[in-house]
């Protein structure tokens, strides 16, 4: 090939990686919900499982805290932030105690009654009012005579203040100048329910930013601090931190690369092009997950990113291979059945979590067999022509020489290799302790002093526990509500027995019409009611006729249709609702959330009480959720198992070959999970995806140790080559084995130990025999 | 003291007798103090009546205690106030929502404190009388006031207090009487006038 056509193809491939790049960039959704990386829900169950884990009420709640040395101050603020938080759009609900009756929009006031539990358990006869009427006049002769004055004609049995108390949740923090405090009375407290689900980053962070700005107008001191914690806040924090870490750990990773790649190849046109079949790969991997899926989820990109940094191997066969008057053509058709083999194993290892049932997995199968096989097709076909001809020949290093020399002194105890693999399978199987993680929080711990200061406000905000939530499910709105008003004596008893703190259901905020229709047909006519307030009135000090508007509301209520859940569209009282009345395609679900719940069993006894309704344990139905997801993923990775072993079969059609190549790398896995047993670490789906990683970076040392078996320079070249393969991605593993975070400690920890063990292993299990060597 | 960081008015120069009068009201904290307080209202047809003590705490709280004809207590934290009658749950709220009370308060605490500085901040101090009969009219100067009290007048004897009268722009009013026990005390006429005069006057001891 001439230096001119050389030119033109290397510019042509850098064009369309670069063209592809820019189409990619252009058009692929970057997704960010964290549900991607569940399991798919089959049953109804398991479906509504997975949206009250992202988007129930709890999931949704902030908790804020404003402090600083002036409680005044930090009162105003709380005022001000909160008005600025419900103008903002990225909150459905804002609450901070404040509480008047204006708050009720007008257009529910002629409602009260068919709100209010009032005519329950009264009526509104002489007698009710007459009592009421005595009150009022005590109200007027106290200091709140000015604050109640107002309403009195209107409304003389202050149904809307009942509302209005009704609605503020059972167990308040105490009121300091009209908001909420701590007991301390130093921190000014609200509630905020994002619109964002809990499981979505990006919502989150774009919620925290509006939260931070809300506040920074909002404060009136300089001195204020906002602290916001919840399910939304961590995530955000979480992602931050993973993603500085990463970054961090990623430069220093390309760093170390470089500098081994320049020792390696003392060459630094190798070292870019050694870098265009991995860029490939990746272009090619995000345009598949592009075309196939339409979004591609931030974990997919990074994580498959790390998965295809194995195609920096492919390159570096070619370039150890080569030497003075050999034609890389030559020798990558020489490589290219032991690459394929390789590429072709990982593959199909990767094409099992396609068929894991979850979305995020299956997305990053495509992407990491997309990019595998761009990256082992363009090393085979397009790098040979660019190589330049090299004058150092690995095989001429004497120290590369004596290393393999002395490898091969080495005995070869293949009965230890067996004997190991037994141990590891009985000490697994023997041992009491569970095998598996299924905590998907363990991975993104939230540090320890967080989670105090996050019990801490939330037991002093009653906020609603994010574990536990009764779930009323049923054809439609108003059977749902039915069953929330047959539940609500029983959780009353609950609270009373001290099972429970407190609890929030819908129809604390919307009756069921049918209860609505009861207290409008309790309500009397114009005439009785007019003749019992006059009664009422009798022994009481107020003028004659200033309760008209009173008895206008109530004859305007008794013509009013009950409200569902579309009439409360507009009104604060939506907010609320909307968040515990939720209607799916096809049926209704009401949530009741609860507080301080202290013995789940005795919810769980009343929630059968009720038909339609279940006691949800988020965390113990997300824990089965992983468990079950798990076992999937495992038996498609046995079949990926079984159909490597077949491909490698039809490469080496030997049984003795096979087994050289495949002992390092299930001995290897083996070692890893039994090692992380032994030192307590339980494995998750990471540790997974790492060991499928780490047994396909096995599966090459040992292909091209094997293939290496009877030449003595080859054998040199390709220790040469999977030293510098191994070496350079022990680097980028053992950094991240360093990260402070669980979740790349464990891709990190895995990968790391996985190539020692694999290079190791692949050295003493694979290698040729003396004899052979000769 | 209540709600000094609200405005800060420019201050004006008392009325001298008004100054020389206050200084001579300043009483030191605790003390109690029995009243009766006779409350007209536009919803109402007659007065009502309650009677029972103030009590003016060493912390700056401020206690009601209505003793008769029913059991109420009202309690002033600085800006929180919580009423609680025999039976029911409390009613809590704040100052910024009761700005008649603020007003009275603030007088009440200020005249007791001997604090002019403050009644000035949020009232134009005048007043009329000798030492031994006079009357302090405060006008408040503050918009939010304003909207919710049209004056507070104080009639007293020589170092005592004896009636603070507030008269709301809606024609409510409510008078308190310090130093009495029950209504008995009181003349038999429940007119305004008859007990406006009867404050002015300060016929009784």
């Amino acid at each position: 090939m001439t230096k001119t056509r050389r030119g033109l193809l290397l510019v042509a491939w850098i064009a369309t990686v670069a063209i592809l790049g820019w189409i990619v960039d252009r058009h692929l959704v970057i997704g960010a919900d964290l549900r991607l990386f569940m399991p798919s829900p089959r049953t109804p169950q398991e479906r509504l499982i997975l949206e009250e884990i992202g988007e129930g009420p709890a999931s949704r709640m902030l908790l804020l805290a404003i402090s600083g040395p002036d409680p005044q101050a930090a009162a105003d603020t709380s005022r001000a932030l909160a008005a600025a938080l419900r103008a903002s759009g990225e909150f459905r609900l804002v609450a901070n105690g404040e509480s008047n009756p204006g708050a009720i929009p007008d257009s529910l006031l002629s409602y009260r009654y068919l709100l209010s539990p009032t005519l329950d358990h009264s009526a509104l006869d002489a007698g009710f009012l007459r009592a009421q009427l005595e009150e009022r006049v005590r109200d007027l002769s106290s200091p709140a005579a000015g604050l109640l004055e107002p309403w009195l004609p209107r409304d003389p049995t202050l149904e809307l203040l009942k509302l209005a108390d009704s609605w503020l949740p059972a167990r308040q923090p105490q009121l300091l100048y009209d908001v909420w405090f701590g007991a301390s009375g130093k921190e000014a407290l609200l509630v905020a329910e994002t619109r964002a689900a809990g499981f979505d980053p990006q919502g989150q962070r774009k919620t925290a930013d509006a939260l931070q700005r809300a506040f920074d107008d909002s404060r009136t001191d300089g001195n204020l601090r906002l602290e916001s914690s919840g399910p939304g806040a961590f995530s955000v924090l979480m992602q931050e931190r993973t993603q500085g870490e990463a970054q961090w750990l990623g430069s220093a990773s390309v760093f170390g690369m470089v500098i081994l790649l320049l020792v390696a190849y003392r060459s630094v046109p190798v070292l870019v092009l050694g870098l265009l079949p991995l860029l490939s790969a990746g272009v090619a991997g995000l345009a598949a997950v592009g075309m196939i899926f339409g979004t591609v989820h931030g974990i997919t990109l990074g994580f498959g990113f790390t998965l295809i940094g194995v195609a920096q191997d492919y390159p570096m066969h070619l370039f150890s291979h080569q030497r003075r008057g050999l034609d890389a053509r030559a020798s990558a058709r020489a490589l290219w059945p032991t690459l394929a083999t390789g590429v072709a194993s990982t593959c199909v290892a990767y094409l099992a979590f396609l068929f894991s049932g979850v979305r995020g997995l299956a997305q990053l199968a495509v992407f990491t067999v997309t990019g595998l096989a761009v990256a082992g097709l363009t090393t085979r076909f397009l790098l040979p022509s660019l190589v330049p001809e090299s004058s150092r020949d690995a095989a001429d290093s004497a120290r590369l020489g004596r290393l393999w020399h002395a490898i091969a002194e080495l005995p070869r105890p293949l009965w230890l290799g067996v004997a190991t693999a037994l141990a590891c399978v009985a000490y697994l199987a023997l041992s009491p302790r569970p095998l598996w993680e299924n905590d998907l929080g363990a991975l993104t711990p939230i540090p320890p002093a967080l989670l105090a200061r996050d019990s801490a406000l939330r037991q002093e905000l009653g906020a609603p526990d994010v574990r536990h939530l009764l779930v009323i499910e049923d054809s439609d709105a108003e059977s749902v509500l039915q069953k929330a008003a047959d539940l609500e004596p029983k959780l009353a008893a609950l609270v009373a027995r001290g099972v429970l703190e407190g609890y929030d259901q819908p129809a604390r905020y919307l009756p069921a019409k049918s209860v609505q229709e009861r207290r409008r047909a309790a309500l009397p006519d114009a005439d009785t009611l007019r003749a019992s307030l006059n009664e009422a009135l009798g022994t009481t000090p107020f003028k004659p006729g200033i309760f008209e508007p009173f008895l206008a509301d109530v004859a305007t209520a008794r013509q009013l249709p009950a409200l569902g859940p579309a009439d409360l569209a507009g009104t604060p009282v939506e907010a609320r609702i909307s968040s515990l009345l939720l209607q799916r395609e096809d049926h209704w679900t009401g949530l009741a959330t609860l507080t301080g719940v202290n013995d789940a069993g005795a919810v769980a006894q009343v929630a059968a009480q009720v038909p339609g309704t279940t006691l949800l344990d988020l965390k113990q139905a997300s824990e089965d959720l992983v468990a079950h997801q798990r076992e999937r993923i495992l038996w498609c990775l046995a079949v990926a198992a079984v159909l490597l072993v077949i491909v490698v079969f039809a490469a080496l059609r030997d049984a003795l070959r096979v087994r050289r190549v495949l002992a390092p790398m299930a001995l290897t896995t083996l070692l890893i999970v039994a090692l992380f047993h032994a030192t307590g670490v339980s494995l998750s789906l990471f540790h997974l995806i790492a060991l499928v990683l780490a047994a396909g970076l096995g599966l090459d040392y040992a292909l091209f140790f094997e293939h290496a078996a009877d030449d003595p320079a080859e054998q040199r070249r390709t220790l040469h080559a999977v030293i510098v393969c191994s070496l350079s991605t022990l680097l980028v593993f053992a950094l991240l084995a360093l990260s402070t975070l669980p979740v790349l400690r464990a891709i990190g920890l895995t990968v790391a130990a996985g190539v020692v063990s694999n290079f190791v292993l692949a050295l003493l299990l694979t290698r040729p025999s003396r004899r052979t060597a000769g | 003291m209540i709600g000094l960081t609200l405005t800060a008015a420019p201050l004006h120069a008392a009325d001298p007798d008004a100054a020389a009068l206050l200084a001579r009201l300043a009483r030191p904290a605790p003390d109690s103090t029995s009243f009766v307080e006779v409350r007209y209202s536009r919803l109402l047809e007659e007065p009502i009546l309650v009677s029972g003590h103030l009590e003016h705490r060493k912390d700056g709280s401020l206690v009601r205690s209505v003793e008769w004809p029913f059991q109420e207590v009202t309690e002033v934290h600085g800006e929180n106030v919580s009423v609680t009658r025999a039976g029911s749950r409390p009613r809590r709220f704040t100052l910024d929502r009761a700005p008649e009370l603020r007003g009275m308060l603030t007088s009440f605490g200020a005249i007791l404190q001997g604090d002019r500085q403050t009644l000035e901040q949020y009232f134009a101090v005048s007043a009329t009388g000798a030492e031994a009969r006079w009357e302090i009219t405060l006008t408040p100067r503050v918009d939010k006031l304003k909207r919710h009290l049209s004056r507070i007048v104080v009639n007293g004897v020589e170092n005592r207090p004896q009636c603070f009268t507030l008269t709301e722009p809606d024609g409510d009013e409510s008078v308190m009487v310090l130093g009495i026990t029950g209504p008995e005390a009181l003349p038999t006429s429940r007119e305004r006038g008859a007990l406006r005069a009867w404050c002015t006057d300060g016929n009784r001891q």
